[in-house]
């Protein structure tokens, strides 16, 4: 029997491949359409059910009778050549000549009935497992061939559109695959990878697809179709398959496998959104359902009786694909957030999905518990839902996390957590989302722990202590921050009844996880905001009523002066008005009259009226008028009072700059700077005095500012004072420059006067010379009026008093200055910066890299290090436009350039580094700049390339989001200054063009890259 | 309750010294005002023009003066001033200015803080003529002092006859003086005019009552001298010590005092009798001001009133001569105005920006005087008695 049943299949394979041969070739001699469509027929009747009259009539006589009379074969038969058309070598041969000849030549002649039944119905009535292997390589046909390319990729597409949009192509595959295995032609190993190479075919179609192509082979589009194909179809097999089937897990489905195979494909090439958008509401559907269905919390029972719900096991177990797993898991928390679901049908979901795959394979509980906790950064709602699923690993109760019996795999996560979040180069590299998210996982798992699961692991306790210290250090308020919320949930485990708060602002019982990053989103929920609107409306009646009252408090109080007046103005009626009260005035009158009686009692002493006294002792206290007192005052560190006072006065009597300043600059500078505040200060009150302190170093510096930087320079680093004092030393001195920079004074005018009288001056000769005391006014003539003809012009001009005149006004002005001195001969010089900026800067720059006995700036005290580079940057802009920005560049250049600078581990540091870098691109001067490359100052030319080069690096690499930010306005500023230098340049270049002197050689070795431009200087 | 009257600020300021002033004096007739500084200065003022009259440096700069005194009881035209160098010097004024050499020199080899104290003689009520007072200027030296001690209708007998003492004594009489003496612990009476020490007074030498131990008291630091009408010519002395005690003596027994009592924690500064000599006011270093009544009848000397103060340290008192306001020159730089009957606060002066160390009142009650380490002396203007 079998071998009969081979061997009759083997014969009907080689009829079916001459009856192909056949057809080829009449194909390849057909001279007319017509020809053409006879014999496609001809094969055509073979294999499927054709009814010949339907194309008949388009044909011409002579070939519709070779139509109509084409003997039509039984079904059995027809069965019989189809199958050995499409799997054995027949198909292909075909195909090929179908798709690319017949397309090109003939297929536009089709008649539509004929294209429709004797062309596509080789494809669509075809196997489609097949068709699609042939199908999709020709969407991108090798143009060796002198083929139409465009008609042949135009009508694959046709094609396929055809057999998967329309004739549900991917379910005939499932169904085919779900056959084949079936009918044990072959076994699941077999299948497998002629299985994932269909899925990849089919996935890949919407690539391959021409831009142009039709959007239903859009990507999103194709999928999306795809994707409600198969899970309809597998659904409904999943529906009418017996329920022994349903549980029978050994049984693993091809159908299933395909289902998972072409998903994973999905989602490999990047559109699990789309999958998941068909997914997600139908397994939440069911899994209200599930919990609508029962009215006890819902129980893992529940679910695993529920078909559905296994369906959706298996379609997880099917996808084989980690990454494709990780993928989608990834896109559903998302969408799940995006769709506001509970806790309890977010947990749900995640159960149905992957509840035994989290199980049977360790590579998803990793992900899990390890990726999307360590890694990956999700909104908090969703990580509470990880949190519940894959570490508490049960329900949840009330839309809160719940804590399972076993807390083996919490303590495990925590451990884990911790370990990675209390390492120091996690809080340097990882961007702060990502630190956010780790610190609420562990504040989340640490919330539900109990101090004897804490206790187990020594580990743990320590590396939250370390952590916690190693944050409270960092420059940003948000990591400190977290420090503070970690050290708070960690105090309430250890102990309930005293919480430890690190920082004044969480206070409030709930902590805010999200730490502010995630903006709210809004949403439009107008019945809220009727009920808000209706809650003001109760609210404002018993809030007049309280004005009101108020309102009549006054009144009453008011009464003992203005009682008539009130009783007129008595609006109420219903008020209450109690006697009592309105005597009240009166009342008191007679009390200061019987104390009146009684001071007149002894006639001798009425007149010993005391007088206020009240008695303040702001007086009392000891004034200071000597900057000496000041310093000894400030010494006496035991004497808090005092040490304030000192501090009250410090400021006004430097910025008085009396003549013992200079003798005192250092003393005060070194005293100022080692006052400990916070010892002095009352509780609550360290900011003011901590100002009071800064104010009078700022006034120091800027009265005083050689001496006092002298000193502060070398407190800078010197082993004696703290990081706090370094960071304030460096805070005062980048105000000060500001202050200095922005100062006005006024000096007198600089009188340019001429050295070398020229006889042509530049005015009309018959006017009298200019020359003259100076402040003296132009000449005017004289306007006579009278006669016409005057022969003598006279003229006449303002001169400036003599020395010694007194000019007498009519208004008395007690100043000696006339006011035309004034106006004329001062002027407004802004910016004292310049001068000082070598003495603020260079002895900064001096000894940063060097690490003493309690001076390590590149390493333990970077927030000092970020500030002296933020102080250095300062004072550049302080000093910008003026030669010494140039000056003081290059060296400044240098600092930034050494790489433990530019590279520091720290974001703080490169901020800084930053902000130097543009601050050096606005201080310079373009012409300075220009010069420098047309000179080959190489240390300037090469310091601005460095900078656009570390800029382009920082942009491409940095974690930190604002450091891309600056580092992209840095590169703008650089773009910015290029420019203006090319321009200085070419404008030197026209004049030394117009001198006849030859641009130096050398300017090719400086460059400056313009930006969008190929020139290059 | 209308809002009280701020404080009044001084009619004026007297400035020149170059040194914390450490007492003042208004002359007993004359609109004068002497002031003494540490760096023993002795200034004369004309407190109508408020200008220095004269100035000189009677005791060395290194010691400097505690007390100016003046007193029709030792002369129109003299002055008393006490330095710190162990001398008490008597100076003679007729010429308007301060003579090189003073009209007399005692030694007494105290070098403490106490302010010698001139014997003070009571008057009963001690109101100011019609006229005012600056027209006493003119007649100077015609003016007797009968005139100005002359009193109303009210005048009792005994008063009479005390003018008459008085103007006896101020010629010859004896010219008794109450200083803490050579032993600090004691109080020693001098006669200005032999320049003989009378008496000394020690608390060391009795057995007086077992509850105060003698060796506790301690330096004597406030002395005041008076001489009651009933004593017949013998000087009655408060003395305050260093422990808060006070010991009333009777010169003519010097062995015990007539009483004691204690109504401060810490040392008495300064004591002041009113012009009826029957009570007076302490000052203390503690915070405590004392309101007492003396009766020479029972010997005993009874707290009236206690007035509590806020921040300690009273270094000087004064009650004006008619014995309605007292005021007191506090370490916290204000002078204190109290209604003597009463003992209730009238103002709180301030003005000064140091320590206050003395107030004086005028002998016609128009002016107060406070003296101030801030080398300044204010006068002022309060209550003015009516006429």
């Amino acid at each position: 029997m079998e071998e009969e049943a081979k061997r009759r299949r083997r014969e009907v394979g080689s009829r079916v491949l001459d009856k192909v041969g056949e057809v080829i070739s009449a194909i390849k001699t057909a001279k007319h359409v017509d020809q053409v469509i006879c014999s496609l027929h001809s094969l055509a009747v073979l294999l499927f059910p054709l009814d010949p009259s339907l194309i008949s009539g388009s044909l011409d006589e002579g070939y519709r009778e070779q139509v109509l009379n084409a003997n039509i074969p039984s079904a059995e038969e027809r069965e019989e050549w189809w199958q050995a058309f499409y799997r054995g070598a027949a198909f292909p041969t075909l195909a090929r000549v179908l798709l690319f000849d017949v397309a090109s030549n003939w297929l536009p002649c089709f008649p539509y009935s004929a294209k429709e039944r004797v062309y596509d119905a080789f494809f669509v009535s075809g196997l489609s497992t097949e068709v699609v292997q042939i199908l999709v390589p020709c969407l991108q046909p090798n143009g060796n061939d002198n083929l139409d390319v465009n008609a042949v990729q135009s009508n694959s597409e046709r094609l396929l559109l055809l057999c998967f949009l329309e004739n549900d192509g991917v379910v005939q595959m499932a169904r085919e695959f779900g056959s084949a295995h079936q009918s044990s032609d072959f076994t699941s190993a077999q299948l497998k990878p002629v299985l994932s190479r269909v899925a990849q075919i089919v996935a890949s179609i919407p690539d391959k697809a021409r831009p142009k192509a039709s959007t239903s082979l859009s990507s999103h589009f194709f999928f999306k179709h795809i994707t409600l194909q198969l899970l309809d179809e597998v659904q409904e097999r999943v529906k009418n398959l017996p329920k022994e089937a349903i549980f029978n897990e050994s049984g693993s489905d091809v159908t299933m496998l395909f289902v998972g195979e072409t998903f994973s494909r999905i989602c490999r090439r990047g559109f699990s959104d789309v999958l998941l958008g068909e997914v997600i509401p139908q397994v939440l559907g069911d899994v209200q359902w599930c919990l609508s269905s029962c009215s006890d919390p819902a129980t893992e029972e529940v679910f695993e009786a529920n078909p559905r719900s296994q369906f959706w096991l298996r379609m997880m177990e099917a996808i084989n694909d980690s990454y494709a797993v990780e993928r989608m898991s990834e896109q559903l928390l998302h969408q799940l957030a995006i769709e506001q679901a509970t806790n309890i049908e977010a947990y749900w979901t995640l159960w149905i999905l992957f509840n035994r795959v989290i199980k049977n394979q360790p590579s998803v509980r990793s992900m899990f518990v390890y990726k999307f906790l360590l890694w990956k950064v999700f909104p908090i709602c969703c990580l509470r839902w990880i949190i519940q699923f894959a570490v508490l690993e049960c329900p949840p109760v009330a839309n809160s996390l719940t804590k399972g019996c076993d807390a083996h795999v919490l303590l495990d996560t925590v451990q884990r957590l911790v370990a990675a979040w209390s390492k120091r180069e996690f809080v340097q590299s990882a961007p702060v989302e990502q630190q956010a998210y780790v610190t609420a996982a562990i504040g989340l798992c640490m919330e539900l722990m109990s101090k004897e699961e804490l206790d187990k692991s020594k580990d743990v306790m320590h590396s939250i202590l370390q952590g916690v210290s190693c944050r409270l250090e960092s420059p940003t308020h948000l990591i400190r921050k977290m420090a503070s919320n970690i050290a708070l949930v960690f105090s309430k485990v250890i102990d309930p009844k005293n919480p430890l708060y690190l920082d004044d602002s969480c206070i409030d019982e709930t902590i805010d996880w999200e730490f502010g990053l995630t903006k709210p989103e809004k949403r439009a929920l107008p019945s809220s905001n009727e009920n808000d609107e209706a809650k003001t409306l109760t609210i404002s009646e018993p809030e007049k009523d309280l004005n009101y009252s108020r309102n009549n408090g006054i009144g009453r109080n008011n009464k003992g002066e203005n009682k008539k007046a009130s009783q007129f103005k008595l609006v109420d009626p219903d008020e209450i008005i109690d006697p009592a009260t309105l005597n009240y005035g009166s009342a008191s009158d007679r009390d200061e009259d019987d104390e009146a009686c009684e001071n007149s009692d002894s006639s001798s002493d009425s007149s010993l009226q005391p007088y206020d006294l009240t008695d303040d002792d702001t007086d009392l206290q000891k004034k200071f008028t000597q900057l000496v007192d000041v310093v000894g005052a400030l010494r006496k560190s035991d004497d808090a009072d005092g040490v304030e006072r000192a501090l009250d006065v410090a400021e006004k009597l430097v910025r008085a700059s009396p003549d013992e300043l200079t003798y005192v600059v250092g003393d005060l500078a070194r005293t100022l700077v080692q006052v400990r505040c916070s010892d002095l200060a009352v509780e609550g009150e360290e900011e003011s005095v901590e100002e009071k302190r800064q104010r009078a170093l700022i006034a120091l510096l800027v009265t005083c500012p050689f001496q006092s930087l002298d000193t502060l320079n070398k407190l800078l680093y010197s082993p004696n004072v703290d990081v706090s004092q370094r960071i304030m030393i460096l805070d005062i001195m980048t105000e000060a420059a500001q202050e200095l920079a922005n100062a006005k004074s006024m000096k007198p005018k600089h009188q340019s006067t001429v050295l070398i009288s020229t006889i042509s001056e530049n005015q009309p000769w018959f006017l009298p010379s200019s020359s003259g005391p100076p402040g003296a006014g132009a000449w005017k003539e004289v306007s006579e009026t009278g006669t016409l003809l005057n022969y003598s012009n006279r003229y006449e001009r303002e001169l400036p008093p003599k020395p010694g005149q007194i000019r007498k006004g009519k208004t008395r002005r007690w100043s000696l200055r006339t006011p035309n001195m004034q106006e004329n001969q001062l002027e407004w010089t802004q910016n004292k910066f310049p001068i000082y900026a070598a003495a603020f800067m260079l002895p900064a720059m001096q000894g940063f890299d060097k690490k003493r006995h309690g001076v390590d700036l590149l390493g333990r005290d970077f927030i000092v290090l970020g500030k002296l580079i933020y102080m250095l940057g300062t004072c550049m802009r302080c000093a910008s436009m003026h030669p010494e920005a140039s000056a003081l560049a290059p060296p400044l250049l240098d600092m930034l350039r050494s790489r433990e600078i530019c590279h520091h581990k720290e974001v703080y540091v490169r901020k800084a580094v930053l902000f130097a870098a543009s601050s050096i691109l606005v201080s310079l001067h373009p012409s300075y700049v220009a010069s420098a490359i047309t000179e080959g100052n190489l240390e300037v030319s090469k310091g601005l390339e460095w900078i656009r080069l570390w800029a382009l690096d920082i942009v491409e690499s940095d974690v930190d989001k604002e450091c891309y930010m600056m580092a992209m306005s840095c590169l703008q500023l650089h773009a910015e200054m290029a420019l203006q230098a090319s321009r200085a340049i070419e404008t030197a270049e026209t004049t030394f063009k117009a001198k006849n002197v030859g641009l130096p050689s050398i300017l090719s070795k400086g460059t400056i890259r313009i930006p969008f431009s190929n020139v290059e200087y | 309750m209308s809002k009280r009257r701020p404080p009044p600020d001084p009619v004026a300021v007297l400035r020149g010294h170059r040194a914390p002033i450490m007492d003042v004096c208004f002359h007993s007739s004359k609109p004068i005002l002497f002031t003494g500084s540490t760096d023993g200065e002795l200034r004369i003022w004309d407190t109508l023009q408020h200008r220095t009259m004269s100035s000189s440096w009677v005791h060395s700069a290194a010691h400097g003066i505690i007390t100016v005194a003046n007193s029709p009881v030792i002369g129109i035209d003299k002055v008393i001033s006490q330095g710190r160098d162990g001398t008490v010097k008597l100076w003679d004024i007729k010429e308007g200015g301060l003579p090189r050499v003073p009209a007399l020199t005692i030694k007494t080899n105290s070098y403490h803080f106490c302010k010698l104290s001139l014997v003070k003689k009571p008057y009963t009520n001690l109101r100011q003529d019609k006229a005012p007072f600056h027209e006493h200027e003119e007649d100077l030296e015609t003016v007797d002092a009968n005139i100005l001690y002359d009193r109303e209708g009210n005048h009792k007998e005994d008063s009479v006859e005390c003018s008459g003492t008085f103007e006896e004594d101020s010629i010859d009489g004896p010219k008794f003086v109450a200083i803490a003496g050579e032993q600090s612990s004691e109080v020693e009476i001098w006669d200005l005019n032999t320049a003989e020490r009378i008496s000394r007074l020690s608390h060391s030498c009795f057995g007086g009552s077992p509850s105060i131990s003698t060796d506790k008291r301690g330096m004597c630091m406030a002395v005041q001298g008076y001489l009651p009408t009933e004593s017949q010519g013998f000087v009655y002395v408060l003395a305050g010590y260093e422990d808060g005690s006070m010991l009333w003596w009777d010169m003519r027994n010097p062995g015990v005092p007539l009483t004691s009592v204690k109504f401060h924690t810490e040392p008495v500064l300064s004591l002041c009798i009113d012009g009826l000599c029957k009570g007076g006011i302490s000052g203390a270093a503690d915070d405590k001001i004392g309101l007492f009544s003396l009766d020479l009848s029972t010997a005993s000397c009874v707290i009236k009133k206690e007035i509590i103060l806020e921040r300690p340290g009273i270094s000087g008192t004064s009650i004006r001569a008619d014995g309605k306001i007292a005021a007191t020159a506090g370490w916290d730089h204000r002078v204190r105005i109290y209604n003597y009957r009463k003992g209730n606060a009238l103002a709180i002066l301030k003005y000064h920006h140091a320590t206050c160390n003395a107030v004086s009142y005028s002998s016609d009650c128009k002016l107060m005087a406070s003296a101030s380490e801030d080398t300044t002396v204010a006068l002022w203007e309060l209550y003015p008695p009516q006429s």
